[in-house]
């Protein structure tokens, strides 16, 4: 095991100092033909900034020994750099933005911070984030391999009023991860691809009869915004805000994917506008959680993060969840074995329009390391580095080079595939709603949710008041 | 200087007064000395009370009444943030959420912790009561995140422990962290169990200071159990019960980390406290002048009902 790390990591010193030099040699190359009116990317000024200290906040208690080791090999390969690693204790996205605003308040910024799309309209809205235009413009040459490598869905959901906010790293879609002991016990095949919301309940119905000792259930999920009952609002068409586009980014779509079908229709990012929380098929949607629910097919469902749901997954008491690709480093570590977990896409409702969520390194308005920012965010994003990062499957890579079944030999699941094919065989799929004001919604959407799941309100009820509610929050932000 | 020069000197008023002068200087100096050395060792305190607690009431009022996103500049919108939290339904009904944690917590509290005291009190051997009194107090000394997030496993309502142990004496299943009522149920159990060593050490060290001989010329008068405990043994702990009463009070209105990780104020709004909604307000949605002004009525309450403690303590307090 430890000569294995160890060669890794030697290939990867090698390969990242390579990643390096190239990068370098990008810059100086592209600031030349830089317009002499854009200041911060000047071949002089990246001289001068490749000094000094990046602040680097993320979410987590430490920091894992693969990011340690890049970013001594960045410090290696930039004389007179020093990295600072920021980790942020949250116990979700929600807390961590939380957090680290409060800490933005107390004047301490970072250059760079982790952000997931739940937070990128909500740092660039309060003008908090410093959008990468100039910088991608300046570097396409280095940096086109990367797009060439990464779904445009992915790209676009960074994107905010036309200007990109970050490279996105790592993503998970909302698929459903199958446990394949209860499968097996209950007579019931892997679900093909296609497979309806009426086949779910028929195979969620069969598990939860299983019965014994500590009966399983037969779909099990949480209460937040990503892969809640959420899946079930995008796969019966219709979401919890109205959806737009923002106009703008023409640029990039026209420089990196200009004959990449998958970007047709491409734009600015997604303009999230005024709530329809209680649209008919939302309604529908949250009533058919609450009919699991009452017919004890589902565990009683409370807030919090996954992992409660991951112990009753790998104890073989739950049959089915929507999770993304970071289920199958959590299910491997906590001892599952490849053949005894399984994802397929999302059932088919009105459609089979997916949801995910993505991240990547967003560089802070206030940073006095800008350009530094800039080599780190393309260091981070390259292949080598993510492959070493992501080498456990703890989330989805972003390049669809890494889906690979190499990748997942080790961990599983069989049909990882599809991972990445959600994006590809499903167009439409599209992110998360998260607005500017996206913090307040999440705080009205489990509210309301966890009414409805505990009877308290007729899922009617909960969604008109949800409504109600996100209507004075919509109005009370400026309805952005 | 010549003997009889100096006698004559020394004789006059002059002179005289001159060396009370110096005697005087030399008390008012040792005074002051003194006084000094005491202001050193209280500053410490001074200075952190100041900086931490003083200055931040103070500018948490002064913030009340500004809108501020910590982003944009403060904009000084006077009673605005005030008058809106007497319309805000949700900053009511957290009082009221709240209110209720503390009447049932800290009455629980103390009854317990006064069982539990005078159980442990009346055990001989000394090996016996100091074990107990360890074990007894371990819970204050974990965190309360720690302490919810393994309760909010034993208390999930299919996979938790205390459903599955309920089922096998034939009760039903219990939505303890899914039902709005459960919910507090939840809630205050946990703030009781965890909040519970505090108030038994008080009120042992209460019923180790009664003196012994009062509780031996009860039992001579024959006043035994309940009448010794109601008549005796309360008064004389009544001091001590002001203290965990106040103290009490002043820490579950400021419960915070026990609901938001272990219910995160649901379901719905039904555990949610005041502390909750300001996090929510200030750092969640950064209307940090509309938090603290719904902190500075959290003060003023605390405030109130800590005075009408006292003041109601001189009907039921005995001082020896």
């Amino acid at each position: 095991m430890n000569t294995r790390r160890i060669s890794r990591r030697d290939f990867m010193r090698n390969a990242i100092l390579t990643s390096a030099g190239i990068y370098m040699a990008g810059c100086g190359m592209s600031s030349t033909s830089k317009p002499a009116s854009s200041p911060t990317v000047s071949s002089q000024a990246t001289h001068v900034r490749m000094q000094g200290t990046l602040q680097i906040a993320f979410v987590g208690t430490q920091v894992a020994n693969s990011q340690k080791v890049i970013a001594q090999d960045f410090e290696k390969a930039h004389p007179g750099v020093k990295i600072n690693f920021l980790p942020i204790q949250g116990k979700d996205w929600n807390d961590y933005f939380t957090k680290i605003l409060t800490q933005i308040a107390s004047g301490s910024v970072p250059d760079l911070m982790t952000v997931a799309t739940e937070g990128i309209q909500l740092f660039a809205g309060k003008g908090l984030a410093y959008p990468l235009d100039e910088f991608v413009k300046q570097d396409k040459e280095a940096i086109r391999e990367y797009f060439a490598d990464v779904h445009p869905s992915l790209v676009e959901a960074m994107m905010y009023q036309g200007h990109l906010y970050a490279l996105p790293f790592d993503f998970n879609a909302a698929n459903m991860f199958l446990n394949m002991n209860l499968f097996s016990q209950a007579g019931i095949e892997y679900p093909r691809g296609n497979w309806t919301k009426d086949d779910f309940y028929d195979i969620a119905k069969k598990i939860a009869a299983l019965g014994g000792d500590g009966a399983p259930y037969g779909y099990g999920w949480v209460i937040r915004l990503w892969g809640s009952w959420t899946p079930w609002i995008y796969n019966n068409r219709s979401n919890l805000l109205k959806e737009d586009k923002w106009q703008g980014g023409q640029w990039l779509w026209d420089t990196f994917y200009p004959d990449n079908p998958a970007a047709k229709g491409r734009s600015g990012g997604w303009r999230w506008g005024e709530p329809i929380a209680n649209t008919p098929e939302n309604v529908e949607a949250l009533d058919f959680m609450v009919q699991l629910a009452k017919e004890h097919i589902t565990p009683s469902i409370s807030a919090g993060g996954g992992g409660l749901l991951q112990g009753f997954f790998t104890s073989d008491k739950l049959g089915m969840t929507p999770a993304g690709g970071f289920w199958a480093g959590g299910l491997h570590n906590a001892g599952m074995k490849p053949d005894e977990f399984d994802v397929q896409f999302f059932p088919k409702w009105q459609t089979q329009r997916h949801l995910f969520g993505t991240a990547g390194l967003v560089m802070m308005e206030k940073s006095k390391n800008k350009d530094l920012a800039w080599e780190y965010i393309k260091y981070w994003v390259s292949k080598p580095v993510m492959q070493y990062i992501l080498s456990n499957n703890d989330t989805t890579p972003v390049r669809r080079s890494l889906a690979t079944a190499k990748q997942y030999a080790n961990t599983g699941p069989k049909h990882w595939s599809v991972f990445y094919d959600t994006l590809t065989k499903f167009p439409d799929t599209a992110p998360i709603p998260a607005p500017t004001w996206y913090e307040r919604m999440n705080t009205i959407f489990t509210k309301y949710t966890s009414l409805a799941m505990s009877f308290s309100q007729t899922p009617q009820q909960a969604l008109d008041n949800m409504q109600k509610e996100m209507e004075q929050a919509y109005e009370q932000e400026g309805g952005k | 200087m010549e003997k009889t020069e100096f006698l004559h000197k020394s004789n006059t008023r002059a002179f005289q007064e001159s060396i009370a002068d110096l005697f005087r200087d030399n008390v008012r100096g040792s005074a002051m000395r003194r006084a000094l050395m005491g202001y050193l060792f209280i500053a410490p305190t001074v200075v952190s009370l100041l900086v931490f607690t003083i200055l931040p009431i103070i500018a948490s009022f002064g913030l009340s009444f500004f809108e501020w996103n910590v982003i944009e500049k403060a904009r000084f919108v006077g009673l605005d943030n005030y008058i809106k939290l007497t319309h805000d339904t949700r900053v009511l009904r957290s009082f009221l959420t709240t209110a209720q944690i503390v009447i049932l917590s800290v009455l629980l509290q103390i009854v317990v912790a006064l069982l539990l005291a005078l159980g442990v009190q009346s055990i001989k051997q000394r090996v016996l009561r100091y074990f107990f009194r360890t074990i007894f107090f371990i819970p204050i000394l974990t965190s309360a995140a720690s302490i919810s997030i393994v309760l909010a496993y034993m208390f999930d309502q299919d996979f938790g422990v205390i459903n599955y142990y309920l089922t096998h004496i034939g009760l039903p299943r219990i939505p303890w962290l899914n039902s709005p009522h459960w919910a507090m149920v939840a809630v205050i159990i946990t703030y009781v169990w965890q909040q519970l060593g505090f108030m038994f050490i008080i009120l042992t060290g209460g019923i180790s200071s009664i003196p012994p001989e009062v509780l031996e010329a009860a039992d001579v008068d024959g006043a035994h159990g309940w009448k010794k405990l109601v008549h005796i043994q309360i008064p004389m702990l009544s001091p001590t019960l002001l203290f965990a009463a106040v103290v009490g009070v002043i820490g579950a209105l400021q419960i915070f980390e026990i609901p938001f990780v272990l219910t995160n104020g649901g379901p719905g709004d039904a555990t949610r406290t005041v502390v909750m909604i300001i996090y929510e307000s200030a750092f969640q949605n950064l209307q940090i002048g509309y938090g603290s002004a719904i902190a500075f009525i959290l003060f003023v309450v605390i405030l109130s009902l800590t005075a009408i403690q006292f003041i109601l303590s001189r009907y039921w307090v005995f001082y020896q």
